[in-house]
Parts: C-alpha cells; sequence; structure tokens
C-alpha cells in the first residue's frame, strides 16, 4: 500500500505550504496587533501617555547608562495554559527589569531574568522551581503567579529561605512566610467585592466562582462577612470553560432575586461570557446591584460589554486604574511601550511591573555583595514602599503570613474604559486572615488608616 | 427544588443551547454520511474562522460581514484541502483511522490557534445577538433562533438532497462502498469534494454562531464537538435528524438541571451520559457496527 | 481495525524462540540501559531533570496501557486519562486513609482501578473500532466532570477525602525509602520496568496469541476456539492495572493533585503520542513518555511555546496513519539504519577526495 511514496510526499508538501501560506496571513494580522502595542490596551496607552501630565518614575537608578556587569539572576514561574495565561506576570517584570538595566542596572550590575511556564502540572511546578533554584541558581524569585504553584512549591520556598514577590492566587500564597503578593488574591477581592454590594443596600448575595480547587478557601470572607452584616448568602461554583452561559446568568439572577446582589469571581473570559449572556437576555436590571472581582478591572470587558453594565458593575480593584495620570502608573505605561513588546496594559501587567520595581528597590538598597542571601534578606525587608498603583505602602516583613495590599477601589465600566466608582476602602476585618494582618500591622507600627 | 416559572426561562436556554449541540452534531453527520468520515475538527475548524474574523475586524478594520464571509470560505477551504489531501489515501481504511486522522488537524489548529491568540480574553458579537423578542418573561436573540433554525434547516435540507438528488445518492453509495460506487461511474473525486466543502462550509459557520452562543476561545470551541458528538452518538451517526433531536434533548437536559441545586454540579455530564446509555441501550442485541458493513 | 491492517507490523517471534540470539543481545543492550538509567542518571540529572523523567517513566507506563489494547488487541480506547485519574485517586484516598506499606497501597490502587478500568471495558465486548474509542472518550467526559465536582482527596475524611483547608494540604506520602527526588526516580523506574515486564510475559504467552488472532479477525478466533470475551476484558484489566498504578506513582509523585491535570483533551494527545510512538513495540511507550513529558520540558528549556508541540502532535498522528503506522519505535532504528548507509557510503565517496587534496 505504501510502496509509491510519491503521492504521499506531494500531499506533505500541499500541507506544508499551506501552513506556510496560514502562517504568512496570521504574521501579516500579527503585524498590526503588534503596532498596536497589544490591542486595544496599547492604544490607551499612548493616548494616556499624551496626556499624561505628572512625569513618570524612573527605572531603578534612572542614568541612562547600560549596567554592563555580572548579570544578577531572578526568577519567576507563571501558569500558561490554552485559556489560563499568567506570562504576562513574568514577562513585564522582565520589561521593567530591561529599563533598569538600561539605567545603571543594580548599581552597575545587570538583571538576568529567567522565566518558567508551567500548564497547571504540579510536577511541572515543582521541578521549574528546582531547576531555578538548583540549576540556575537564581539570587530571587519575583513576579512568580500560578494556579498552582504556591501549594506545590511553598515549602520548598520555606526550606531553601527563598523570600518571594509575586501575584498569589492559590490560598498557600497567602498562608506562608516566603511568599508576598502585590495583589490580595481572590478570597480578599472577592470580601472586598462584597462590601460593594453591601453598601448598595442588597437583602441576598450570590457568589458565583469558578469551581477549582480553594473555592470553599475563597468563599470564607464572603460567608464571614455576610453573617456579621446579617446578609443572606448562596454560594456557587461552576466548572469551566463554561459552555451553556445563559443558563447561568439566569440561575444567579434567579438566586439572588428583586433586591439581591450577583458577585462573580471568575478570568476575564469566563466573566464575560456570564455578563454577556446576562445583557443578551436583559438581565441587568433583574438584581438590585453586580459585583465582580479583580480579574474583571480591564478596559477589554467594558469594552466588549458595550454599555449594557455602565454604572451597574462594582469592580474591586486591587490596583490603580490604567489611566492614572501618577508617577509610577505613567512610569509602567512607558516601560510597557518601550520594552514590553505584545503585552497588554492591565492588571496582570501592573501586578508584573510592581513586582519588579520593588525588587529593583530593594537590591538598590544591598550593601555589599548582592547574592542569593542578600537579595532575600532585603526582599524580606521591605518596608514602607510608597507607589501611586496600591491605596496605601507594602511591606513584605518576617510574618507568618502576608497580605500588605489589603485596601482597595470599586470601579465599573464606562464606555470602552473602568472608572473610579469608589476610591480606597479597607478590605473588611470581618474576615480572620484580614484581622490577624490589621493586627501584625499594629503591633508594628506600620498601620495606616486608609478612606472611609 | 425551584417552582414551574423558575423552569420556564431554562427551556427556552435549553434549546439554544440544545441548538449548539445539534449543529455541531447535524455539520459532524452530514460529512459522515457521505463521505465516511467524522470529522473530529470540525470545531476547530470553525474556532479559527472565528478567530480570523476576529482578528480582521479587530485589527485589520474590516468590515463585520466581509470578514464573517472569510471565516466561512476559511472553514470551506481548509476542511477541502484536507479532503482533497487526505481523504483518497485514507479512504480504503476503517472509520476510526479516519476519525483519528481528523483529530491531527484538530491539533495542528488547535496549536496554531494558541499560538497566536492565547493571551487575552475576546468577543466578537453578532448583530443578531443583540437583537431580540420576549417569549413569556424570557429574551431570546435572534442568534440563538438561528441555531437552532440552522439546524433544522440543514437536517432538512441534507435528508432531502441525499434523498432525491443524484449526487446525493451518489454520496450514500460512496459512504457505503467507495470501489463500487468508482466502477458505476461516479466521479468519485469530485463527489467527495463537494461533500468536504459544504462540511467545511457548515463548521465555518457553525464556528461563528458557536463564538456568540458559547464563547469565543479556541480550546473550548475545539473540544466543544466531545460534547456534540453524543447526540451524533445517540443518532449512531447515522440519522440527522435523532442527531437533531438528541441534540436539543441533550440541552434541554442539562439546563433543567442547572438550578437544581443537588445535580447542577453535575449537569454537564448530561451528554456522556445519555450517550453511553444510549449506546449501550442500542447494542443491547448485538454488536454495533458501521454503515452496514462488519468490522 | 486500524492496526491489523497496518502493512509493516514487525513480526514478533514465536515463544519457542524465546532466547534465541537476538533476544540474548536485546537483554543485554537493556540491562546496560537500565543500570544506567538506575545507577548513572540521578546522580548526574539535575533536580529539575530527575522530576521530568521522573514523568516520563509513569507516563510511558499509561502509554503502554493504550499501546497494549491498540496495537496488541485492536481496541482504541480515548479514556485512558481518566483511567489514570481513578487511579490517582484511588491511591491518594488508600495512602491517606491507612498506613499501610507504600508498595501494597501501589498494588491495591492498581487492582481497584483494574476492576473500574475493566467496567470501562465492558461496552467493548459489543462495540467495535469507532464506536469503542468514542463511548470511552464519552466516559472520560463524564469522569472528568465528577473529579472537577468532588476534588482529589487531600487528607479529609469521609469517601472522598477531600477537604477544603486555609493553608497548605496534606501531601500523599512516598515510600520511606525513596524520600527524595532521586531515590523516588530510581523506586519508580523499578515499578515501571515491572509493569513493562508484566506486558512482554502477556504478550509472549497464551494472552498474546489469542489478542493476535481477534486483532486480526475476530471470527477466525472464535473458531479456533478463543474466548473472545475472556481476553478482550483481560486486555483492558491488564491495561488498566497499569495505568492505575501509573497513577499512584503520579499521586506520591509531588504529593498533590488536581483536575487540571486529567483534562479530557490529554486523551487525545495521549493517543497522538502512542500513536507517534509505536503501537507495535514495548519501545514505542517509551518514546511515547518521552514525547508527552520530556519534550515539552526541552522546548521549555529552548523558550519555544508548547503550542508548537501540539501541533507536532497533529502533524505526527497525521504521518502515523499515512505512512508509518508502525510509529518511531519501528522507524526511527530504520531511518537510521538507512541514515547510517548513506553516510558511510558518503565517507567512502569522499575519502579518496579527502587524500587527494590533503
Amino acid at each position: 500500500m505504501r510502496t509509491n511514496l510519491g503521492p504521499v510526499w506531494t500531499r506533505w508538501i500541499l500541507v506544508i505550504v499551506a501552513a506556510f501560506g496560514l502562517s504568512l496571513f496570521t504574521a501579516a494580522c500579527g503585524g498590526d496587533d503588534d503596532d498596536n502595542g497589544g490591542g486595544g490596551g496599547g492604544g490607551g496607552g499612548e493616548s494616556f501617555g499624551g496626556q499624561a501630565k505628572t512625569a513618570a518614575s524612573k527605572c531603578g537608578l534612572g542614568n541612562k547608562k547600560p549596567a554592563t556587569g555580572e548579570p544578577i539572576k531572578i526568577g519567576a514561574i507563571n501558569t500558561k495554559q490554552p485559556g489560563t495565561d499568567f506570562s504576562e506576570i513574568g514577562r513585564s517584570a522582565k520589561a521593567y527589569f530591561d529599563c533598569v538595566n538600561d539605567n545603571g542596572g543594580i548599581n552597575g550590575r545587570p538583571v538576568q531574568m529567567i522565566l518558567e511556564t508551567e500548564a497547571t502540572d504540579p510536577a511541572q511546578a515543582a521541578a521549574a522551581a528546582k531547576k531555578l533554584v538548583e540549576t540556575d541558581k537564581v539570587a530571587g524569585l519575583v513576579g512568580n503567579s500560578s494556579i498552582i504553584e504556591c501549594a506545590v512549591n511553598h515549602k520548598y520556598y520555606e526550606a531553601n529561605d527563598y523570600y518571594v514577590i509575586g501575584a498569589g492566587i492559590a490560598p498557600e500564597c497567602y498562608g506562608t512566610s516566603n511568599f508576598a503578593s502585590v495583589n490580595m488574591g481572590p478570597r480578599h477581592s472577592v470580601t472586598g467585592a462584597a462590601q460593594y454590594l453591601i453598601r448598595q443596600d442588597v437583602d441576598k448575595m450570590v457568589l458565583l466562582q469558578s469551581k477549582v480547587p480553594g473555592t470553599e478557601y475563597i468563599e470564607g470572607g464572603f460567608l464571614a462577612l455576610a453573617k456579621q452584616e446579617g446578609v443572606d448568602t448562596e454560594s456557587l461554583a461552576e466548572p469551566v470553560p463554561i459552555q451553556d452561559a445563559n443558563s447561568v446568568a439566569l440561575r444567579i439572577v434567579q438566586a439572588a432575586g428583586q433586591n439581591g446582589g450577583v458577585l462573580l469571581n471568575f478570568t476575564p473570559p469566563e466573566a464575560l461570557k456570564i455578563l454577556q449572556a446576562a445583557a443578551q437576555q436583559g438581565l441587568e436590571d433583574r438584581v438590585k446591584a453586580w459585583a465582580c472581582s479583580t480579574p474583571c478591572n480591564t478596559d477589554f470587558l467594558a469594552k466588549a460589554l458595550g454599555g449594557a453594565f455602565d454604572g451597574k458593575l462594582g469592580v474591586n480593584a486591587e490596583l490603580n486604574l490604567i489611566s492614572a495620570d501618577e508617577p509610577d502608573t505613567n512610569l509602567y505605561k512607558e516601560v510597557l511601550k518601550q520594552y514590553g513588546k505584545g503585552i497588554s496594559l492591565g492588571s496582570f501587567s501592573q501586578m508584573g511591573f510592581l513586582d519588579a520595581r520593588i525588587a529593583t528597590e530593594a537590591m538598590l538598597g544591598i550593601k555589599g555583595d548582592v547574592n542569593k542571601e542578600s537579595v532575600n534578606e532585603a526582599l524580606e525587608g521591605v518596608k514602607g514602599f510608597k507607589t501611586d498603583l496600591l491605596c496605601k505602602p507594602w511591606y513584605y516583613g518576617d510574618g507568618p503570613l502576608h497580605i500588605p495590599n489589603n485596601t482597595d477601589r470599586t470601579v465599573t465600566p464606562k464606555g470602552d474604559t473602568m472608572v473610579i466608582k469608589e476610591d480606597c476602602f479597607e478590605v473588611s476585618d470581618a474576615d480572620a486572615p484580614i484581622k490577624r494582618v490589621r493586627d501584625l500591622e499594629k503591633k508594628e507600627g506600620i498601620y495606616q488608616p486608609v478612606g472611609g | 427544588m425551584p417552582s414551574w416559572d423558575e423552569f420556564q426561562p431554562f427551556i427556552v436556554t435549553g434549546l439554544a443551547l440544545g441548538g449548539v449541540y445539534a449543529l455541531s452534531g447535524v455539520g459532524m453527520v452530514v460529512l459522515y454520511r457521505t463521505t465516511g468520515v467524522l470529522n473530529l475538527a470540525f470545531g476547530a475548524v470553525g474556532a479559527m474562522g472565528a478567530l480570523i474574523a476576529w482578528q480582521l475586524i479587530n485589527e485589520s478594520g474590516w468590515g463585520e460581514y466581509p470578514a464573517y464571509l472569510v471565516c466561512i470560505l476559511f472553514g470551506g477551504v481548509v476542511t477541502l484541502a484536507y479532503g482533497v489531501a487526505f481523504g483518497p489515501p485514507l479512504a480504503g481504511r476503517d472509520p476510526l483511522v479516519k476519525a483519528t486522522a481528523t483529530l491531527g488537524l484538530a491539533l495542528i489548529l488547535l496549536g496554531a490557534m494558541s499560538w497566536i491568540w492565547s493571551d487575552k480574553a475576546r468577543s466578537m458579537i453578532l448583530p443578531t445577538s443583540t437583537e431580540n423578542f420576549e417569549v413569556g418573561d424570557v429574551l431570546v436573540n435572534y442568534t440563538q433562533v438561528i441555531g437552532v433554525a440552522f439546524g433544522i434547516g440543514v437536517t432538512l435540507f441534507t435528508v432531502a438532497f441525499l434523498k432525491f438528488t443524484k449526487l446525493g445518492t451518489a454520496m450514500r453509495g460512496l459512504a457505503n462502498d467507495r470501489e463500487i460506487t468508482a466502477t458505476l461511474g461516479v466521479p468519485v473525486r469530485w463527489v467527495e469534494a463537494s461533500a468536504w466543502l459544504v462540511s467545511g462550509l457548515l463548521s465555518g459557520v457553525s464556528g461563528l454562531l458557536l463564538s456568540n452562543l458559547v464563547g469565543l476561545d479556541a480550546a473550548t470551541l475545539t473540544f466543544l464537538v466531545i460534547s456534540s458528538l453524543a447526540a451524533a452518538l445517540i443518532a449512531r451517526l447515522q440519522s440527522l435528524v435523532v442527531t437533531l433531536i438528541a441534540g436539543l434533548v441533550v440541552g434541554l437536559v442539562s439546563a433543567m438541571a442547572t438550578p437544581i441545586e443537588s445535580i447542577s454540579e453535575y449537569r454537564n455530564m448530561a451528554p456522556f451520559v445519555l450517550a453511553t446509555v444510549a449506546l449501550l441501550f442500542l447494542s443491547r442485541k448485538g454488536r454495533i457496527s458501521l454503515s452496514g458493513r462488519s468490522v | 481495525m486500524t492496526v491489523a491492517e497496518a502493512p509493516t507490523a514487525p513480526k514478533r517471534p514465536s515463544p519457542l524462540a524465546r532466547l534465541d540470539a537476538g533476544d540474548r543481545k536485546r537483554a543485554v543492550v537493556i540491562v546496560v540501559l537500565l543500570a544506567f538509567v538506575l545507577l548513572a542518571l540521578p546522580g548526574w540529572m539535575s533536580a529539575y531533570w530527575t522530576d521530568v523523567a521522573t514523568q516520563v517513566a509513569i507516563y510511558s507506563v499509561v502509554a503502554l496501557g493504550l499501546g497494549l489494547l491498540m496495537g496488541r488487541v485492536g481496541l482504541v480506547s480515548l479514556g485512558q486519562i481518566a483511567v489514570l485519574a481513578l487511579g490517582a485517586w484511588t491511591f491518594a484516598r488508600l495512602s491517606f486513609a491507612s498506613g499501610m506499606p507504600f508498595p501494597i497501597v501501589l498494588l491495591l490502587s492498581g487492582l481497584i482501578t483494574m476492576v473500574l478500568g475493566t467496567l470501562v471495558g465492558l461496552p467493548a465486548l459489543r462495540m467495535s473500532g469507532l464506536y469503542l474509542a468514542l463511548i470511552t472518550l464519552m466516559l472520560a467526559g463524564a469522569i472528568a466532570v465528577v473529579l472537577t465536582a468532588t476534588n482529589f482527596p487531600n487528607g479529609g475524611g469521609g469517601f472522598l477525602g477531600h477537604i477544603e483547608r486555609d493553608f497548605g494540604n496534606d501531601s500523599v506520602r512516598r515510600p520511606a525509602i525513596a524520600l527524595t527526588d532521586s531515590a523516588y526516580f530510581r523506586y519508580t523506574v523499578i515499578a515501571c520496568v515491572l509493569m513493562f515486564l508484566l506486558a512482554l510475559v502477556h504478550v509472549r504467552a497464551k494472552p498474546g496469541r489469542a489478542w493476535a488472532a481477534i486483532r486480526q479477525s475476530e471470527p477466525a478466533a472464535l473458531a479456533a476456539g478463543v474466548n473472545i470475551t475472556l481476553y478482550k476484558l483481560w486486555a483492558f484489566a491488564l491495561a488498566s492495572f497499569m495505568t492505575g498504578i501509573a497513577g499512584g506513582l503520579m499521586a506520591a509523585d509531588v504529593g498533590q493533585l488536581f483536575t487540571f491535570q486529567f483534562a479530557t483533551s490529554q486523551n487525545i494527545e495521549l493517543l497522538a503520542v502512542v500513536l507517534i510512538g509505536g503501537i507495535y513495540s514495548l519501545w514505542g511507550a517509551i518514546v511515547a513518555g518521552v514525547f508527552f513529558k520530556l519534550i515539552p520540558a526541552l522546548l521549555d528549556n529552548w523558550g519555544l511555546p508548547a503550542d508548537l508541540l501540539t501541533i507536532l502532535f497533529g502533524v505526527g498522528i497525521l504521518q502515523v496513519l499515512l505512512t508509518a503506522p508502525a510509529g518511531l519505535a519501528y522507524q526511527f532504528p530504520r531511518d537510521m539504519k538507512r541514515l547510517g548507509g548513506l553516510l558511510v557510503g558518503l565517507f567512502r565517496r569522499a575519502a579518496p577526495a579527502g587524500e587527494r587534496t590533503s
């Protein structure tokens, strides 16, 4: 049957030619993509950059001299798989370090960023950590963000004295002495969004989140807050990807009722599916208020919803708006424009940027040799780091757990962007971990009351 | 247990979801009936078409309708190219080999899609998704209506086509036995090519509809065929009408389970369980084989 | 079925010639290889590659199970990843519930998975070809939904053994003699070698002959007095047992299990690597394991996107089905031999020319 190889080869040539044609086609389209700096977000960056009145902060030393010394290795592990991609966090950290390297580096030494990805496979996550620590011998870990990585690796970091700065997702990220996040994670963001709903005077709150390990952890703060405030609750979880968003939207609206509020905790594409389904079925006004945890805070979502939820959806925002005209936010936009090819503006790249910025400032303060010991000592020692991306100064310290970002804002879609709806407020200490962190802050004397 | 009033809207969403399953199921059975190939890349082709349309509209500044046309044509061209390149050499092989080969195409397209469009969420809203009317207490949009109507239309058209036209008879014959059909003077390659092209255009159309009904996401749309297969399996890959009805039933069952707390989490099992039960039931009197041919 | 028609299926030696010269040569090669893998590799590999190699070993056993079903009996199951998940679940549950020694828990979870997997295989008795493949895919989809809803055991009570804790799950324990990564790698390799031996024994003895008869023609096998029901179920039982053992080894490797690891789409990727590796040779299973776990790690290290691999799997499926039904395990040595011949030829031709220039 296979004796004549001729036709087979012709076929393969056909396939290769077709594939080549396809890649040319997509490359042509992709070229457009890059010109726009990663879709809508990039365009926004330009216009905001144009309007910026406040001067941007500087990368590291800001002396415009390229760093030439021996590189300092920094590693990061991010989840990357079809449908879930956190690699922007590591890549935007790298973009900031690249800017630092062009501006004097860490007192003359450049930072070499080593990025690892994992596809929610624990073996892969564990192996990636071992590669960074034992093979690459990185001086520090900055920009970690993964669905499972904290759960798998936190003991390893504790045992090896690595003090990681990242963007936490898994519960373990917020329960170890060796991981501090620039964000507050899903649990506290959900609590913050629930506080918004309570301020809208709802009589029942329905939390809907994606069915992943840790759903019961995430709802912990929400339930504690509702109990304290005497509001009815219902907590539901949906496996993702959602195939029947219409039914799901109907279900939560029915569960909440006329005077109730709905709270979504999903990645942007899944949240968008539900909100779009609700809009298409005319369900926006069937409940008293809609809320969403941090991932919904992207201009893309506002644009895609096309005004249906303007002013009606309160999105909890752990970081400042991209459109803010402040020194660090302006620097963030400049860095992404110049060094972050293909990275879109949004919470993810803000987190990576902030991770790297904190780490850079810490490393610049090291007196003597910059190595694994001194870097991790410096990271752990970060205190009172001021930035306009957060509501109050960020710190690491030697506490048994870290939730330094425990104040947030509420934003809402307006036209094609997100705008502030409520300025900085404290996440409720009805939830035990927040209470614990606030007590620690008070004991250390770094507690700052915020907003009202 | 929710009241009847609360259930009612789920009938509408269930039918819309069932339309989704039926659409893909019918698309796959059409090709299977005519060429003997179960095209498991049906969803991947449609997804890629929809993503290209998204790219053209949002990044290259194309108008909506030309972009939709490109999506549909993309489905047709890619499926036809696959059919022309890989149909003949695999023609003599077992149906399973043919189906597995289309998985190859599905993986190639999926890899390409997640390479090019992996990074962020996308959405593309058809003009019909924003127009709606009320049924009882529920808003129904025209994309949902088109989804169901399209499934029914394709089914009826194909059934009539296979039954009453010369080309249709040729296709039926082809699916049963290629060699004999060829000796009867039917232009086998041409007939097969047209079947591939039509099924490809169908995958393009359903890609557009599904990107609205389910979401514009490469992996979701690619693997949606697994759920849609259930409807096709219940029809034993033979009857288009049964596929259509089975698709609607599967959609209804899983939608009606949504508001019931105790089984809501397990409702995505509906297609798999229904297909397994149906197959076991159908095969209780002896083994199932394909297209009347022993394997 | 698919593979019965394969024109280039290598002939297996009859069991009578069990220890001919070729076999002895092969045995020596295998022993040397194994000694290298067990003794030299762990010291030489970094912790990262040790982890990757452990995964390769585990998945080659999963591939072995599917390869046996497809290549030997002609049954295509698209539900082996779901069976692997059942194995991992069972192992984790048993491990948390009792203090029994590791090998006993491993064996038990293999046996329980065997029973469950055979149940999945029951429809195989009635269905053939495409239907069997699709119904196993349906069952895999259903199992994935249930696992998403129930989660994996993490030290909790009750039948499901899952408890939501704020911080830190209990880890599934490793054997006391293999707590370090290198030691666990050795342990895994030995367990996997035992599975390969088990497969070899089956293939070379009566079941292997019965399977070959079934694969070639069921009516003929029936006429020859082969108990088709028994041997088909036997094949499913054997494949499920192995996959169950692999699941147990996987559970204890990192100690944490997530439903993401067992996505239904992985069944399709597994089919791809098993086809690429080759279903007629036990070596094919190792090639499949390498493709499933080692090549992604290599791509990652070279900074290439993992999506390339998905494309490669797709191309591999088409390539194998069209031109090389016996897979890489068969094709590669042949191609190398040919390439070697070509190189020798070139060298011979080039050598005189070289002499002239120097």
